[in-house]
């Protein structure tokens, strides 16, 4: 594939939440992805394909079309299943991990996959065409203004990303294959909501505003012209910074199984939880998995409350809302308070 | 099949409600079936895909929602005709989930016609299929396991009835039970394999458990002593139709089964009623509504009725089962919320009235949460143009690529949504008598088949709302708001667009323009001040205007205007003329313009002006009071035509 020039993550000035959320998410694909609401021009789209630059490689079955994890049997497709079970050979090959992004345009036989026409011309016989949520497994899925996407294509996604695993039944084939993808979302909130469901979906949201200091809009504009003036010197620039950032990236994926947090912040979570009221347990759930990965990327091997504190800011907000489409907000103070009394 | 190794049915923590349920509709497949409901992230999909291990050797089937009706129902064998030029069905899923159990994630989601017919056809015992050329006929026998989270609206009784049993699920409370569910998340994420090493053996027990009740079932006797208390339950519940008494007691021997016993006794009745009762359950009719039988919605009323009832069933399972699905959220929040919500608003208002230094001739009324108004039904006639954009309230057929595929078809013109998989199926038996072309198949123009998509359109709302001073009693503007509110909600669920313009003072402003956030109306509703003089024809004269630039960006939306108004209008004119003259005038064009719109008249006082109903007259709108609102049944607006 042709490498077109991409902004680099580093170079993007401020809107730390937003990096910060994606960064976990890298580190952690079990977040469950991260929904960035903002209005027009705050780097949102230029800061999910910088993203690209920063995935780590992983391993994968060679040939495999969906990527499948040779660690892991549990989540085979049916063809690695298969080789698996016959005591097949089965090539190990790294690659990239990668952003599929899914267009708001996208038709529902694109999402899920069809029919391969040309296989049954040809052949006769019925095969299974995969579509983008094949590509999207262990990798990250973008969906670009994702509040304006067809009802029936949420839909799908919904199905998707509950279990994992994309069931296709449509148009002569019928198929499933694992389905697992880090979600990424942006949207514009002044041109519509989001279905409740699938806001639920993403593990973590950010709310994006554009930068108010002076100083920094003037290091936004200077950039941006240095990028455009010549982008292959500006990313050099940025080399070093990518670089060690890849580096804390990796470091914490690997610690990361080895960090540990108390029983009393789990607690402490718990009661946060039901005091706001909210749905389920997925908001205590990804509160801490985002505190054990936030303290794994600041080298911690134990979860403390300031990590608690910031996984708190990135998990609950969108998750207040207490029937559809009634102002769902989250009273910091009221969280700050709670957090402050328990610790 | 894939993933067969999940998250253990009895690592779930909680949830005895739904676990036994499951239980019993693995056991008994005529227990009807089963459809949790509840919010996100109550552990139901994990629980139902948790029941593959217990069903084994049987199956848990999906049904997706992408599903087209060949797959479902069976088709056509392909590759069969291809090679021997025969036509030979191909079961769908329907076929495949014979003897097994069939989940449907979302059911709620799932077209009706499909999700009925997967129920009905289990009733009936049989699939019967006729298409491609295709007629065949084949016994089903399945368990429909469904799952919903009622916030993306809810299911109608009818079809509801047809499952046989439904649990409530929610989230647990408890601190310990949290942190319990929060350490084995993070645990099973962590090593699955270790995980379920741990719950192996109560895996193992609780198969045994289903594999030895499902033999005990056929020698579980149902006693005419339990029949009768069946029929004297249903009778309690007022319960609809007979499936009632059969799903109650085909659940309460799969309960005497589980218990190994080949008996059923009363308590086993009373548990299998929390189950089956809970989502049919009616009210009597009453006396006075019988005399006016004529009346085409009764069935409508009773049903409103009987949700309201049920809410207030106490929660105490030795009694009474707990509350069916919510009718919609205002009612799911129950009563004592509802109040407390209000305290909140009020207070909320309170704050904002003190920082905003209002008028002194402004106030902001709050919402009135507990105003309800009748069913809206649009009567727009027959729509025979082809339209686009994403929502729910009507289905239409579309000429863009877009929407989902239901069915195949017969071209009537020249081909551009080919349906290939159609095609292909048609073609397929005639393949051993065509030429060889160099390809499998050789498709000719009589195979040819194009789509039938269908996609759900939302429609379009632009409230005009009076906010002047006359209106500005504030319980008068408390009710208004409820309305509205009411409608808004309706508005979500469907997937709606909404706009708000307010006309107070001396002129008409668009407090929100038309947008899919109903968030946002509902806080532009919320913060509407009264005050001031009622523009009337300048309220309308910018609807109007609203509603012609709308119409040029996208001409296939159509558009209501909801006008809720005193009709009190009494602002100057600029030329001096009478303001009711002007508003009158300004209805007209509106008529003239073709808009679809309906009149919401506020008057209340003692001698009435009747302005409100001369204004809708000349709009051509529907014409309801808020008074009437909230005693009738259907909101009607019907398509003004432009006469």
């Amino acid at each position: 594939m042709k490498r077109t020039a991409v902004y680099p993550f580093t170079a993007i000035v401020g809107q730390e939440d937003m990096k910060l959320a994606l960064i976990l998410n890298v580190i952690n694909p079990a977040l469950g992805g991260v929904l960035i609401k903002g209005e027009k021009g705050t780097a949102k789209s230029t800061a999910v394909r910088a993203l690209a630059e920063l995935l780590p490689a992983m391993d994968a079955i060679h040939g495999c079309r969906f990527n499948c994890d040779p660690h892991n049997p549990n989540l085979f497709c049916d063809d690695c299943a298969k080789s698996h079970v016959s005591g097949a050979n089965i090539y190990v090959e790294e690659i990239p991990m990668r952003v599929v992004e899914l267009p708001v345009s996208a038709t529902e036989d694109r999402v899920v996959g069809t029919l391969d026409i040309e296989h049954a011309i040809k052949h006769g016989e019925k095969k299974f065409e995969a579509g983008i949520l094949a590509q999207a497994n262990r990798n990250i899925l973008y969906v670009d203004e994702i509040n304006l996407l067809d009802d029936h294509v949420v839909d799908v996604l919904l199905d998707a990303a509950a279990m994992g695993i994309n069931t296709v039944e449509r148009e002569g084939v019928s198929y499933s294959h694992p389905a697992r993808f880090v979600l990424v979302g942006t949207m514009n909130p002044e041109e519509g909501d989001i279905r409740p469901q699938l806001l639920d979906r993403f593990g973590l949201s950010v709310v994006v505003t554009g930068e108010h200091d002076p100083a920094q809009r003037v290091e936004v504009i200077k950039r941006r012209l240095a990028y455009e003036d010549n982008a292959d010197e500006f990313i050099a620039g940025y080399q070093d910074e990518q670089e060690e950032l890849a580096k804390k990236i990796m470091q914490a994926r690997e610690v990361l199984a080895s960090v540990t947090i108390s029983d009393q912040l789990l607690e402490t979570v718990a009661k946060l939880a039901v005091e706001l009221g909210v749905d389920g347990h997925r908001a205590d759930i990804t509160v801490i998995k985002t505190a054990l990965t936030l303290a794994a990327f600041n080298g911690h091997a134990q979860v403390e409350m300031e990590d608690v504190k910031l996984a708190a800011k990135l998990v609950l907000p969108h998750r207040m809302r207490r029937r559809p489409f009634e102002e769902g907000q989250l009273d910091w103070n009221k969280v700050e308070a709670f957090l402050g009394q328990e610790a | 099949m894939l993933l067969q190794a999940g998250y253990p049915f009895t690592a779930v923590v909680g949830q005895q409600q739904a676990k036994r349920a499951l239980l019993i509709a693995l056991v008994n497949p005529h227990a009807g079936g089963l459809l949790i409901g509840g919010r996100k992230g109550t552990a139901k999909t994990t629980l139902v895909r948790a029941t593959q291990e217990l069903l084994a050797p049987r199956k848990l089937i999906d049904l997706p929602l992408n599903v087209t009706e060949d797959m479902l129902f069976g088709s056509i064998d392909i590759e069969y005709a291809v090679s021997k030029g025969e036509r030979r069905f191909l079961p769908g899923i329907l076929g495949r989930a014979n003897g097994n159990a069939l989940y449907i994630d979302e059911a709620n989601l799932l077209r009706q016609e499909l999700l009925t017919a997967v129920l009905d056809a289990n009733t009936a015992g049989f699939n019967h299929v006729e298409r491609d050329g295709i007629s065949f006929t084949h016994e089903v026998n399945y368990t429909v396991i469904g799952t919903m989270n009622p916030e993306e609206g809810i299911l109608p009784s009818h079809v509801l009835d047809r499952f046989g049993m439904y649990v409530d699920v929610q989230g647990e409370m408890e601190t310990a039970d949290r942190v319990e569910i929060i350490k084995r998340a993070l645990a099973y994420g962590e090593n699955i394999a270790e995980f379920r090493k741990q719950y192996a053996a109560s895996i193992k027990e609780l198969w045994e458990q289903v594999q030895a009740a499902r033999e005990t079932l056929t020698q579980v006797e149902v006693t005419e002593a339990m029949m009768q208390l069946a029929a004297q339950m249903c009778a309690q519940a007022f319960c609809a139709g007979h499936r009632a008494e059969i799903y109650l007691l085909e659940a309460a021997r799969a309960i005497a089964a589980l218990a190994k016993r080949t008996y059923i006794l009363p308590q086993d009745m009373q548990e299998a009623a929390v189950y089956v009762l809970p989502h049919r359950m009616r009210t009597p009719p009453e006396p006075q509504e019988m005399e006016q039988e004529d009346q085409p919605d009764q069935e409508q009323e009773e049903n409103q009725e009987s949700q309201e009832n049920e809410e207030e069933a106490p929660q105490n399972p030795d009694e009474l089962p707990p509350p069916p699905p919510p009718a919609n959220e205002e009612e799911d929040e129950g009563s004592e919320e509802d109040s407390e919500d209000n305290k909140e608003q009020d207070e909320k208002e309170q704050e904002q009235q003190d920082s905003n230094q209002l008028a002194p001739d402004e106030q902001i009324a709050d919402i009135d949460r507990s105003f309800k108004i009748p069913k809206l039904v649009l009567d727009m006639g027959k729509n025979t143009t082809l339209r686009r954009g994403s929502g729910k309230r009507s289905a239409t057929k579309t000429d863009l690529k877009q929407g989902r595929y239901v069915r195949a078809e017969l071209p009537k013109a020249k081909v551009e949504d080919l349906a290939f998989d159609a095609t292909i199926r048609a073609a397929a038996p005639y393949q051993r008598m065509r030429e060889d072309n160099g390809c499998a198949l050789n498709i000719q123009k009589e195979d040819l088949r194009q789509k039938v998509r269908e996609k759900r359109i939302g429609n379009t709302f632009l409230f005009a709302v009076d906010a002047s001073g006359s209106m500005g009693a504030r319980e008068r503007m408390r009710a208004v708001k409820g309305a509205i509110f009411y409608m808004l909600q309706d508005a979500y669920q469907k997937r709606d667009r909404v706009g708000m313009i307010g006309f107070r003072r001396q002129k008409a402003e668009v407090l929100l323009p038309i947008t899919r956030s109903v968030d946002l109306a509902q806080k532009c509703l919320a913060e509407m001040p009264t005050g001031g003089k009622t523009p009337l024809a300048d309220g309308l004269a910018t609807s109007l205007l609203t509603l012609a630039k709308l119409n040029k960006k996208d001409s296939e939306l159509e558009p209501i205007l909801v006008l809720v108004t005193d009709g009190r209008a009494n602002a100057v004119e600029e030329n001096g003329g009478d303001p009711v003259t002007a508003a009158i005038k300004m209805a007209e064009k509106i008529r003239k313009a073709k808009i679809t719109s309906v009149v919401i008249d506020t008057e209340n006082d003692f001698i009435k002006l009747g302005v409100a109903k001369k204004v809708a007259q000349a709009m051509g709108a529907s014409y309801y009071s808020l008074r009437q609102l909230s005693k009738e049944q259907i909101l009607r607006i019907v398509r003004n035509l432009g006469d």
